[in-house]
């Protein structure tokens, strides 16, 4: 076991998000302890209002915290400029929205090329690695259909693409199923599954369906915006 | 990268096409109205100075001075005489035609027809002075001038309008209240410098335009053309002492009279063009300026539409600057094209007014490089500021956005 596999991906330290001031402040998180680390796949719960999604668009590098610190990669990441963020998620970070977030009137091949462009990978090897995360994700085929000629399922997928197109070490997903009925949501779930166990990816997952938390390997819930539990799934023979 | 995005700026133009001309329209228009305008000048100009080179750079012309309304006057006005023109004709040297020339605007009839015709009296050199060449017939001579016959010649447009293709000459027609038979038809000149048409003319002796047609015994003007080879401030000079000789004006005294060569006038006639392309230039530039507005306006409403693609944009990596350069190059490329669309438009009205006025067609790289240059910088100055209002946007919240 390497030093680089004990290091955590991701630490949250007493982290607090506070909107508001003086009698109205409102406590989105209020102090909030978490370590990730590389290669798990874990689930976080919670009802609305609940500081899951504001937990997520930290771990997202997309907010920073009011108080306290957000650890990626061993850097001090809620430091850090709008920029700088904007390079973290570029480089380390892959995204899939509930709503997939396509761009519309835009083939899935040019969809999936997008964060490429802005890494500035020249267009041959940007198209290649497209069709080759496309190919990942199943949808070998349909590169030149728009989103409005794919299903929900398949532009899911397509979103999936987009996000592992550019080898993220982390991949936030924010309800990834929620438009989704029970075939697709287990379908996206397995792709999911397969990637974090064959590529070591490493999922973080809001969700609010038990059934779809089940595939994680650790489930984190959220209760007024403190970590109510924190539990490792049993593995099932 | 900047490949990319201004294809996707193409892209995004094309989706929204009825919308995007209607923005263009401004800068269309201010680009068309700027290139037509200066094209149109130019082509008046290059025609001004052809008719001067027809004319003859040699040709001077004297008039009387006329008193300024309401202005001082330290001359006495006094018309040109007969006494003016025999001083000229016999004391210059150095000159190969004097000719007295009068001009009065007269309806002209012949059968049925009749229009408005400048009917000018002029002595036989006038046809020199003005290298006039008589495609048929003949000119009139010096004893038909001397007796003041009743003679005269047309212009091309006179003679197609009365008599078609027909031959008018030993017909008579009627001038003002006098007949007076046709010996001769002038050849085709065309259209002068201020848009005249200068085949629209009878010529008869100016003798017997003062008799019948002005009543009075005044010359309006008188051409005097230098030999080639003599300098015409020599001529002009000369004409000077003898008129002030012949008009009696004492040593410290003004002149009562103008001498001006073509070149003076061309002069004159060419500032007249850049004062009016120099307005309708202010004009377009508004034109360009509400343009610009409107495209401020139409990526304003560009980036709010498109919040939530700014928001997976960020979301993916695109920095700042990323989104930034996107709506900039957007609204450079929409600009340009107007400024495209509005260089073409404006050539084919050049084109049209050219051809129409019978003027050359000059068409200017420098100006049409920079109305590329021009519409391209309207763009990028009103367009920075929707596109620094998207590159700002927060991404989660332009990602709730719906």
């Amino acid at each position: 076991m390497n030093v680089m596999a004990d290091t955590p991906l991701l630490t949250f330290r007493d982290v607090w998000k506070t909107y508001g001031a003086g009698e109205a402040q409102v406590h989105a998180l209020a102090g909030v302890d978490l370590t990730i680390r590389r290669g798990e796949f874990v689930a976080i719960m919670g009802p609305s209002g609940s500081g899951k999604s504001t937990s997520m668009n930290i771990i997202g590098c997309l907010d920073t915290p009011t108080r306290g610190v957000h650890g990626f990669l061993g850097i001090d990441a809620g430091a850090l400029d709008r920029s700088r963020r904007a390079m973290l998620r570029n480089r380390y970070i892959g995204f899939v929205f509930q709503g997939y977030n396509l761009l519309p009137r835009t083939t899935a091949a040019e969809n999936v090329e997008l964060p490429l462009i802005y890494r500035g990978v020249p267009g041959r090897e940007r198209r290649e690695l497209a069709m080759q995360a496309l190919a990942q994700v199943g949808l070998r085929g349909r590169e030149s259909h728009t989103p409005a000629e794919l299903s929900g399922g398949q532009q899911q997928r397509v979103a999936i693409a987009r996000a592992i197109v550019t080898q993220p070490t982390l991949l936030v997903a924010d309800e990834p199923t929620g438009n989704l009925d029970t075939a697709r949501t287990h379908e996206i779930m397995d792709l999911l599954t397969s990637l974090n166990a064959e590529k070591g990816l490493t999922v973080v997952m809001v969700t609010h369906e038990a059934d779809v938390a089940a595939y994680a390997d650790r489930i984190v819930s959220f209760v007024d915006g403190k970590i109510a539990s924190d539990t490792a799934r049993m593995e099932t023979a | 990268m900047l490949f990319e995005t201004i294809r996707l700026a193409l892209r995004s133009v094309r989706r929204n096409a009825l919308r995007s001309f209607l923005t263009l329209l401004g800068i269309v228009i201010g680009v068309a109205a700027v290139i037509a305008m200066i094209t149109i000048g130019s082509g008046t100009t290059e025609k001004v100075k052809q008719d001067i080179g027809k004319l003859g750079s040699n040709l001077l012309m004297v008039r009387a001075s006329r008193p300024m309304r309401g202005g001082l006057t330290n001359f006495t006005p006094r018309a040109l005489g007969e006494s003016d023109l025999e001083g000229l004709a016999e004391g210059l040297e150095g000159v190969k035609a004097v000719s007295a020339a009068s001009q009065q605007t007269v309806r002209v009839v012949y059968g049925a027809d009749n229009m408005a015709v400048q009917v000018t009296g002029a002595d036989t050199e006038y046809f020199i002075a003005r290298e006039w060449d008589v495609a048929l017939g003949r000119a009139f001579t010096d004893s038909e001038v001397r007796g003041g016959a009743n003679l005269c010649l047309l212009g091309e447009t006179v003679r197609s309008e009365l008599f078609g293709a027909g031959d008018p000459t030993g017909v008579a027609i009627r001038v003002g209240r006098m007949s007076c038979r046709v010996i001769g038809v002038l050849a085709a000149k065309g259209t002068s410098g201020f848009g005249q048409d200068q085949d629209n003319i009878v010529v008869m002796p100016h003798s017997t335009f003062q008799r019948r047609i002005a009543g009075n015994r005044d010359i309006d003007m008188i051409y005097v053309a230098a030999q080639d080879g003599v300098s015409t401030s020599e001529v002009m000079t000369n004409i000077e002492q003898i008129l002030r000789d012949t008009r009696r004006i004492g040593p410290g005294q003004e002149d009562n009279f103008d001498v001006r060569d073509m070149t003076q006038i061309a002069d004159a006639m060419t500032s007249t063009t850049t004062v009016m392309t120099g307005m309708l230039g202010a004009l377009a530039g508004v034109s360009l300026l509400v343009g610009g507005i409107g495209i401020m306006n139409i990526m304003l409403v560009s980036v709010t539409e498109r919040t939530r693609e700014i928001g997976i944009r960020l979301a993916i990596g695109a920095h700042e600057k990323h989104i930034l350069v996107q709506f900039l190059v957007e609204a450079t490329v929409l600009s340009l094209l107007g400024g495209l669309i509005g260089i073409a438009l404006g050539l084919l009205l050049a084109v049209l007014a050219t051809t129409t006025l019978s003027i050359p067609f000059v068409p200017s790289l420098a100006v049409i490089a920079l109305a590329v240059g021009f519409s391209a910088m309207i763009g990028m100055v009103f367009g920075f500021f929707p596109a620094l209002r998207g590159a700002r946007l927060d991404p989660i919240d332009a990602l709730r956005h719906e």
